[in-house]
């Protein structure tokens, strides 16, 4: 499995596109989300094989739709910049991480990108825990599975885990887990945590 | 309804793609053709293949997701689903859908991801 990346990336063309192997038959997507700041390309930088990559998508604000695309007028458009990176997980399966802004001025785009998603990961900076609050409240109407992820900064106050849950508001079975963003290994062990949680969770469902 | 504006003349017009089920995460490459491009008689009359076209599918030989796409071309993300799209119904890609997903997650689905983040760790 490991061999399927390493063979991926040669270091001497970081930015050229990194082919997935030949094998692979789809992928899977998972969001990396958050206020602004808080960590999201740090994050998805530490966990993907390939040189994290930026797209981009032009967003309206005005009510005229999709069909005016003169992009004149009195509309707003704003660029939502996107960071994603990539995981092999083996010769058949991709994984797709994408860094996506929380901001409630992004939720057009959020359909169109959570659709199919295995779940989130909602950055949280305990410093600012306000900030998140958008993005929490609209994991949960979209019914996406989420994990908090607690990004650890050298000034992050902790709290007891009761306290932290009661004061973001979120329900008993979303996990709160803790990582420095900057540590490949942390940012795996979150990302597992994560995966294994959705695993259980799927567990209980099948039961009668 | 809000939605992206996509760039008008790349697209010819279109702003949606021909296929709806095109994700960011579903995965493209060419097929083999003549120059990887299909007959000329193959092109239906609104398609003509422009010069993004064909840096596509200079670009996926072997596979990409449609996101790597947008990112190695410098495009945004709406005009790739659509150009990808076209050479989708034309025959001149192939395109595999995201992994099925049921409202409720396949056990087996997750639990091949967690094998092989454990085995990467
Ligand atoms: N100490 C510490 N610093 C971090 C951590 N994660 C990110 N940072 C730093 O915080 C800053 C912002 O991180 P980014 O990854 O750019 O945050 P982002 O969420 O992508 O930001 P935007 O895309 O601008 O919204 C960078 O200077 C990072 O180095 C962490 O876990 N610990
Ligand atoms: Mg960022």
């Amino acid at each position: 499995m490991a061999s399927a990346n390493s063979a991926e990336a040669p270091a001497s063309r970081p930015s050229g596109p990194q082919y997935l192997p030949s094998s692979v038959q789809g992928a899977v997507k998972i969001l990396v989300t958050g206020p602004f700041g808080v960590g999201k390309t740090t994050l998805v930088g530490s966990l993907s094989e390939i040189t994290p990559l930026r797209t981009e998508e032009t967003m309206t604000a005005a009510s005229s739709g999709v069909d005016d695309l003169t992009g004149r007028g009195d509309k707003t458009t704003t660029t939502v910049a996107l960071d994603f990176g990539r995981i092999t997980l083996n010769s058949r399966l991709a994984l797709y991480l994408f860094g996506t802004p929380g901001q409630q001025r992004f939720w057009p785009l959020w359909d169109d990108l959570s659709r199919g998603a295995l779940g989130a990961i909602a950055m949280v900076d305990l410093r600012r825990p306000d900030e998140s609050f958008d993005v929490l409240g609209r994991l949960e109407e979209q019914r996406i599975p989420f994990a908090v992820a607690v990004n650890t900064f050298p000034d992050t106050p902790s709290y007891p885990e009761e306290e932290l849950r009661s004061a973001l508001d979120v329900l008993p079975e979303v996990p709160i887990l803790y990582c420095d963003a900057r540590d490949r290994r942390q940012s795996y062990d979150l990302l597992i945590d994560f995966v294994d949680h959705l695993h259980r969770s799927s567990l209980l469902e099948l039961q009668p | 309804m809000n939605g992206p504006v996509r760039p008008y003349v790349i697209t010819g017009g279109r702003s949606r793609p021909t296929r709806t089920d095109l994700a960011i995460e579903s995965l493209v490459s060419a097929l083999p053709g003549p120059l990887g491009l299909p007959e000329p008689p193959a092109l239906p009359e609104h398609v003509l293949l422009n010069r993004e076209h064909r840096r596509i599918l200079g670009l996926c030989h072997s596979l990409l997701s449609v996101a790597e796409v947008a990112a190695h071309l410098g495009l945004p993300l709406g005009v790739v689903k659509v150009l990808v799209g076209d050479l989708w119904d034309l025959g001149a890609v192939q395109v595999l859908p995201p992994v099925p997903q049921a409202e409720r997650l396949p056990t087996t689905l997750l639990e091949e991801v967690l094998v092989g983040l454990r085995q990467l760790r």
